[in-house]
């Protein structure tokens, strides 16, 4: 089947020699739903801004449906929905007009779900774009971008800036719109509570690669963190060599080490390794082990 | 039946669906034959990914605790997957000593552990087995 997105070996830079996006190859099915994770500044947005056309990779290709952004802007478009970070309304004077433009661009735009999100979101078609709230403006852009029923969603930090309830509102619409049209979804955000709730799968994203996509399951069943105490192996180079070993970071005068494998199997593989030095294995929910992959002192 | 999620729960979404459906099924909330709110109803009122939920009610069919029947919904099986009792016993009974010899090392008294478990039965039989604990 093809892939609904896929990214091959892109390569793109702003500055000479300084790329932002460095080989990066990510692939992603029908129905899945992706969170894109990675500090400030990691190319995610770039990421997503190649997919829509609105950037050319240097190198290697971006296919939507099998189809190039570039080439087939149109055709692509068509199938997409995308609420970009900063998302800037046309200034259009109310929500009515933004609408009216909307609906006649797209000839197979869902009547009833608009009235149906106007109605969830309490918005009014002759609320004028200029007062709205923050809140208001992505609900406006999320609007626009589902109502013509796109068979992939990109949402670019959909819930920065919002607060709690408004952010919960904008996850109940999607997860509305995963039951109803089975859509698959691309999403970046900070808040891993978010992803947790509804990301099957999770990328991150740093310095320019891929350093990590997998399963949310996998990860919470499959890795965990081991606490070891650095008088107990003074060779950090004995346990990044360990099978299964994806990051040593030190911490203070401990080696946090992010390992593959349940917490009683990794116990036991250190233990034969080092002994049993005070070594202690924790589960790894996923803001720390956004730290622990994307934090400081990386060996 | 009310299910409660925690995002940040160390055990993944769908183990903590498929666990409190299983506890329900055991302390009698759940009886063969009730109906399961669907995949859709579900996601909706706990905010998360339907695949998450098929995937836990996938799990829990396999296991036979759980039928779709097409059209109709799913529901909870009339013929629950039968247990060796001799062998759980054996496993219940090691559990048993897990749990007294961890309560002892924190101090605290067989009689307050006997409280504690009477307390988890309340809370995963919400009082539906109450007739059998007299017999």
């Amino acid at each position: 089947m093809i892939p609904v997105l896929e990214w091959l070996d892109v390569y793109r830079s702003f500055q000479r020699g300084v790329p932002v996006l460095n080989g990066v190859s990510i692939s992603i099915a029908e129905g899945e739903v992706v969170g894109l994770l990675g500090r400030n500044g990691a190319g995610k947005t770039t990421l997503i801004n190649i997919a829509m056309g609105m950037l050319f990779p240097e190198r290697g290709s971006v296919r939507l449906f099998g189809l190039s952004p570039m080439e087939e802007p149109v055709a692509v478009k068509k199938r997409v929905g995308y609420v970009s970070e900063d998302q800037i309304i046309p200034s259009f004077p109310t929500i009515g007009e933004i609408l009216a433009l909307h609906r006649s661009l797209f000839p197979q735009w869902d009547e009833s779900m608009e009235r149906d999100l106007l109605d969830r979101f309490s918005l009014s078609l002759r609320s004028r774009i200029q007062f709205l709230s923050k809140g208001q403006a992505r609900q406006v852009a999320l609007l626009c971008a589902v109502c013509h029923r796109p068979e992939l969603l990109i949402l670019d930090e959909p819930a920065g800036g919002l607060d709690p309830a408004a952010r919960r509102e904008f996850l109940e619409t999607s997860v509305r719109l995963l039951n109803r049209e089975g859509t698959t979804i691309l999403f970046s955000s900070h808040n891993m509570t978010d992803v947790e709730r509804i990301a099957s799968r999770v990328v991150l994203l740093d310095a320019g690669k891929v350093r990590l996509d997998r399963q949310l399951d996998n990860i919470r069943e499959g890795t965990c963190m081991a606490i070891i105490p650095r008088a107990s192996a003074p060779d950090p180079g004995v346990i990044a060599g360990m099978p299964g070993c994806l990051r040593v970071r030190e911490a203070f005068d401990e080696w946090h080490v992010v390992v593959e494998g349940s917490r009683d199997s990794v116990q036991e593989r250190l233990t034969a390794v080092l002994g049993h030095n005070g070594i202690r294995c924790v589960a790894l929910p996923l803001e720390e082990l956004f730290i622990e992959f994307l934090g400081g002192d990386r060996l | 039946m009310q299910i409660v999620i925690n995002p940040s729960d160390e055990l993944p979404l769908y183990r903590q669906i498929m666990r409190q459906i299983v506890e329900s099924i055991a302390g009698g909330r759940l009886k063969s034959g009730d109906k399961l709110a669907s995949h859709r109803e579900l996601s909706e009122q706990l905010v998360i990914a339907p695949l998450t939920v098929k995937k836990a009610y996938d799990e829990l069919e396999a296991l036979g605790y759980i039928e779709t029947q097409r059209g109709r919904g799913t529901f909870v099986c009339h013929r629950l997957p039968r247990v060796n009792r001799a062998d759980q016993r054996d496993q219940i009974q090691l559990a048993a000593m897990k749990l007294l010899s961890q309560a002892y090392l924190a101090g605290l008294r067989l009689s307050e552990v006997t409280a504690i478990l009477k307390d988890a039965d309340r809370e995963i039989t919400g009082g539906a087995r109450k007739d059998k604990e007299s017999a």
